[in-house]
């Protein structure tokens, strides 16, 4: 009953006639086609190891900027893997869908593969979800961050601006360095007077620390928060990552010259993003997320940056695990360091300010501001990106569900 | 800053703090021309205020200094009771609150004036300036709360009584074999009665309108004294934990997308009807009020307004696209038509309300996003309704339907059908460029209503044709050729009647009406020539015997008896139809007997007459009664 022109219409639907026609003859091409890809899977993770490093410049602080924006886990680079995932996205459909017989991934093994990847998929639509929620709480430590950059620029700094500003980072790095269970939780209302309630992280930073009048005027209202989740009720980054990587083993025999290589390859690329992405930004329950990642076996080449990637990012993360850490990304990282280092400052500051500790401080909120003014231009994009990596697989998986049914009509009598 | 400058007093006599002030910001302005927005405006209305005074342009004396720390002190002194205070300001009425905002003006005029001389100043004055920065904070701390607890406090709520999602109703639940959808379930539903509600709560305040100026008061305060970031986190972190609040209100749970491709179908429906109310009232109540209130606090600085209001909707927002796209994750079932029609419909009818509340580059993402939902919607909504036909299509039974009654395939899509009419408008969009091939050409013959012709109207037909082939293949199930005019009679009557006794008469017009009607009475004429014919042509008599009468009459009894133990056990639900066809049954057939029986009866004997008359009119009567089982011939009926 569905009309033909859904499929035909589509560009790969166009590109599948004309490919068609000498795929099932030249199984050569195919071949190349698979090893093509684990090349760019290859090239693409490489580049993202380890950045070109930008020309050498007299200038030291443009120097420091462009490696600070390129570095693993920093804005810039989470956007740059979503461009990477997406382009491995549309290369895999490619050869999955392309000219191929839908009767084909509908047999053995893959009646069992592809539902597996798809199960997969929608698991990943909820870490997105979850992830530009994060994002959000982010935006909240931004906010938070620039109203001490906003008093500590003041001129001349008198004890009013440091006192705001000490608020402001107080809430600020408490934030950051809570813990998931903490940061975010359905909990509803929270204890008073404490630092650690149980709200959802971005309203965080208001409660705790800073100067006794803040306290008690935050107080009155998070006690009244209702509970809501980012995702849903008893969703947890940790337990889907975990499910993703369940049933994702590398295809053996006859299987692994085939399409099931790159089915492999493609859910380990998905399931190693969705990981990265729960690292990066505060997301509903992700403890011992730190450990969970399989890693593919070393032997396989478009592996190693990939491996290298997620070893960097998870011996960070285990180092900040026994701290806490609302996230890895590399400008909260940074910001952590910075607020503690600022408050220490603010905790010493006397007026009129003392010449070397203002100096060293001003450098330290040029900094921050910097980073504000980063998180500014693009977590909001990020969080835009990871929108259309969601409206991504679900096209694919519209797509490769439409291949299905075609095979399920192909073999079943139509009446 | 109109409320700002209301607040303060204007105190006469000459005062020295004026005298310092004025001079400042005369100093100030010339020096300057990279000010600050907010300084600027704030330096302008203080000139205005002073001007008022007529103060002359003097130099400041050291008399003079020491005048303003008096009144600098008890402005502290002022702000710091506050500070510990914890009623509000605005609770403690209008000149509490003046006397706040003078002594906070104050303040800040001390800050400018030194900030516009840095160099000159002395110990003292330094002395004076950092007192005047922790004052300056104390009072913007202050402030922050009293704008938490004020919006708090005030905050009004779309009233959550008249939003509750009616739960009563029944709703289709599918079956392969479409027997579960009955004639009483569909007559309530209906899914547009709350509509009048929606708009009744149109322009609902979010914040009591009494404390309005109060929070502009504060937001410009805050703005001018460069506090405008902790105002925006504030007035964000409220104003979202409140919509968070009116969410669980309105009883709206966020669910995963593994959650709703899992989710039973009754708990989904829930959940979709849900949806398509709270979308609505979010949309076009709830924030429409919330941007309006940001407007109204923020309106002096616009980008400010439009990225507070984006903050504080952008996780509910997003949380209500991804419900629907969750939902468009799930299979096109039939039973989900309707649920996916009023979905789509609020989503194609809010997008004017989402361009109003995000209109520019900032929220041009949520903009859009509500666009590609609701063509996601549509383009679901239109595999679905085709998927529907689809699977009518594909409907086989392998065994004749019992009693040949009115099969569960024609209540289920005559019941389906029904309630669609709700959704005309949106369905013509959807199907206006499918093609379809129809029974009726374009206007010829006797209909004249443009509805007989509309998109919808011609796929409904074809629909409804594409179930009379599945009849008609169920109809060769049968062995019997009168029991398969009975099925089809009954089954095209119920068709008719359910077109003519609803809106679907506009859509599937006369002559569709008067075919069907045509079609079922041909089924009749059927029927009684397979029943009857050969069996009345026993009772013709020419010349016979008496033995060969008394034979025909002996096989007319036996071949009745064979025919009542039949079809007492089918079935004719429509009263109406069962009364015609036993009239004209009984006409036929009671005529004729009598007819014979007048003329041979004597030449029979009356001993080898089984039925009477009024025997065959009586057992007539039983025909088509639905009996479970053979109806004994020693019935009451029978003398």
């Amino acid at each position: 009953m569905r009309p033909a022109q859904d499929n035909q219409g589509s560009f790969l639907g166009r590109i599948s006639i004309r490919r068609n026609q000498f795929v099932d003859v030249n199984n050569e091409q195919e071949q190349e086609d698979l090893e093509l890809f684990q090349k760019h899977i290859a090239d693409r993770f490489t580049e993202l190891l380890s950045p070109p490093q930008p020309p050498p410049s007299d200038e030291t602080n443009t120097v420091a900027s462009v490696a600070a924006t390129e570095q693993i886990m920093s804005v810039t680079w989470l956007r740059k893997l979503m461009d990477v995932f997406l382009c491995c996205e549309a290369e895999f459909k490619a050869i999955l869908l392309m000219g191929r017989d839908p009767t084909q991934i509908s047999k053995p093994p893959f009646d069992r593969l592809v539902p597996e990847m798809l199960d997969r998929s929608i698991k990943a639509l909820d870490i997105c979800t979850a992830v530009v929620n994060g994002i959000d709480s982010v935006r909240h430590y931004q906010r938070l961050a620039e109203i001490a950059v906003t008093a500590l620029e003041q001129r001349p700094l008198g004890d009013g601006n440091v006192r705001r500003a000490k608020r402001a980072l107080a809430n600020l790095v408490v934030a950051l360095s809570l813990e998931d269970k903490e940061n975010v939780s359905g909990g509803g209302g929270g204890g008073g007077g404490g630092n650690k309630t149980t709200e959802r992280s971005w309203s965080f930073g208001r409660r705790s620390g800073g100067s006794s009048a803040a306290s008690k005027g935050g107080a009155t209202i998070g006690q009244l928060k209702s509970s809501s989740w980012a995702v849903g009720r008893n969703w947890s980054a940790a337990k889907q990552i975990h499910a993703m990587t369940a049933n994702l083993t590398p295809p053996r025999g006859n299987e692994a010259a085939g399409l099931p290589q790159p089915m492999f390859i493609m859910s380990t690329v998905m399931v190693f993003v969705m990981w990265v992405l729960t690292a990066a930004v505060p997301c509903q329950e992700r403890s011992g997320l730190a450990n969970h990642l399989p890693v593919p076996p070393k032997h396989l080449n478009w592996a190693q940056s990939l491996i290298g990637i997620h070893e960097k990012i998870g011996d960070e993360w285990k180092k900040k695990e026994k701290k806490g850490s609302a996230g890895l990304m590399e400008e909260m990282t940074r910001m952590e360091k910075l607020g503690h280092s600022l408050m220490e400052f603010a905790d010493g500051f006397h007026y009129p300010a003392e010449k070397d500790a203002a100096e060293s401080a001003a450098a330290q909120v040029a900094e921050m501001a910097e980073i504000c003014r980063r998180m500014e231009e693009e977590l909001v994009p990020l969080q835009q990106q990871i929108r259309e990596v969601f409206h991504r697989i679900v096209r694919s998986r519209a797509e490769i569900l439409e291949v299905l049914e075609q095979a399920g009509k192909v073999s079943a009598p139509v009446v | 800053m109109a409320e700002f400058e209301s607040k303060l007093p204007v105190s006469g006599g000459k005062n020295h703090v004026f005298e310092a002030c004025h001079h400042v910001v005369k100093a100030l302005r010339a020096s300057d021309n990279n000010l600050d927005a907010n300084l600027r405006k704030l330096l302008s209305d203080l000139e205005s205020h002073l001007s008022t005074f007529g103060i002359a342009d003097t130099k400041v004396e050291d008399a003079g200094f020491s005048e303003i720390k008096e009144r600098f002190k008890e402005a502290v002194k002022k702000i710091c009771s506050w500070e510990t205070n914890q009623s509000t300001i605005l609770e403690a009425g209008l000149s509490a609150a003046n006397q706040f905002f003078q002594a906070l003006y104050e303040v800040q005029s001390v800050l400018v004036g030194f900030k516009a001389f840095p160099i000159k100043t002395n110990p003292k004055e330094k002395d004076v300036y950092n007192q005047a920065t922790v004052a300056l904070d104390i009072a913007m701390l202050r402030l922050e709360k009293e704008l938490r607890d004020v919006l708090h406090q005030h905050k009004q709520h779309v009233q959550p009584e008249y939003l509750a999602v009616s739960s009563h109703r029944k709703d289709i639940v599918y079956d392969e074999s479409f027997v579960s959808l009955d004639d009483e379930v569909v007559v309530e539903a209906s899914s547009h009665e709350d509509d009048e509600q929606i708009s009744d709560f149109y322009n609902s305040d979010l914040l009591d309108p009494i404390v309005l100026p109060h929070i502009k008061a504060i937001a410009n305060t805050m703005f001018a004294c460069e506090y405008d970031q902790p105002f925006c986190e504030a007035f964000i972190i409220v104003q979202r934990e409140a919509l968070d609040e009116y969410m669980v209100t309105l009883e709206m749970e966020r669910f995963s997308c593994v959650d709703v491709l899992k989710m039973d179908w009754e708990d989904l429906n829930g959940a979709m009807r849900k949806w398509t109310r709270v979308v609505k009232i979010i949309t076009q109540v709830y924030l429409t009020s919330e941007k309006q209130l940001c407007e109204e606090i923020l309106g002096d600085f616009e980008s400010i307004s439009t990225a507070c209001f984006i903050e504080i909707s952008k996780d509910t927002v997003l949380s209500l696209l991804n419900f629907g796209e969750a939902v468009a994750l799930r299979s096109c079932k039939p039973e989900m038509l309707e649920r996916f029609l009023s979905m789509y419909e609020v989503s194609a009818e809010i997008l004017v309300d989402v361009d109003n509340l995000f209109p520019d580059e900032t929220g041009s993402f949520l903009r859009i996003a509500f666009h590609d939902l609701s063509k996601k919607l549509a383009d679901h909504t239109t595999a679905t309704f085709l998927k529907f036909k689809y699977a009518i299509a594909s409907d086989e039974s392998t065994r004749p339907f019992h009693g040949g009654g009115i099969h569960h395939l024609t209540r289920y899509v005559m019941n389906y059908l029904k309630l669609l009419p709700e959704y005309t408008d949106t369905l013509n969009s959807l199907l206006q460029n499918i093609h379809i091939d129809d029974s009726i050409p374009e206007k010829t013959g006797e209909d004249v209503l443009a509805s007989t012709f509309s998109p919808m109207a011609r796929h409904l037909r074809s629909i409804v044709t594409t179930m009379e082939s599945s009849l008609e293949r169920k109809a060769q199930l049968y062995a019997d050729e009168a029991l398969k005019s009975i099925f089809l009679m009954n089954n095209f009557r119920y068709m008719v009647q359910k077109v003519k006794g609803s809106e679907l008469r506009h859509l599937f017009g006369d002559e569709w009406i008067r075919k069907h009607i045509a079609s079922y009475q041909r089924n009749v004429t059927n029927y009684e020539r397979s029943t009857w014919s050969s069996i009345l042509a026993l009772l013709t008599d020419n010349n016979n015997s008496v033995k060969s009468l008394r034979e025909r009459c002996r096989l007319f009894s036996l071949a009745f008896d064979d025919v009542y133990k039949n079809q007492t056990r089918w079935s004719v639900p429509d009263p109406e139809l069962r009364d015609d066809l036993h009239i004209s049954t009984s006409v036929k057939v009671v005529q004729s007997y009598r007819g014979f029986l007048g003329r041979n009866a004597v030449r029979i004997g009356e001993k080898h007459i089984r039925y009477t008359c009024e025997d065959i009119e009586n057992m007539l009567l039983d025909l088509f009664e639905c009996s479970p089982s053979p109806r004994s011939l020693l019935s009451s009926r029978r003398r």
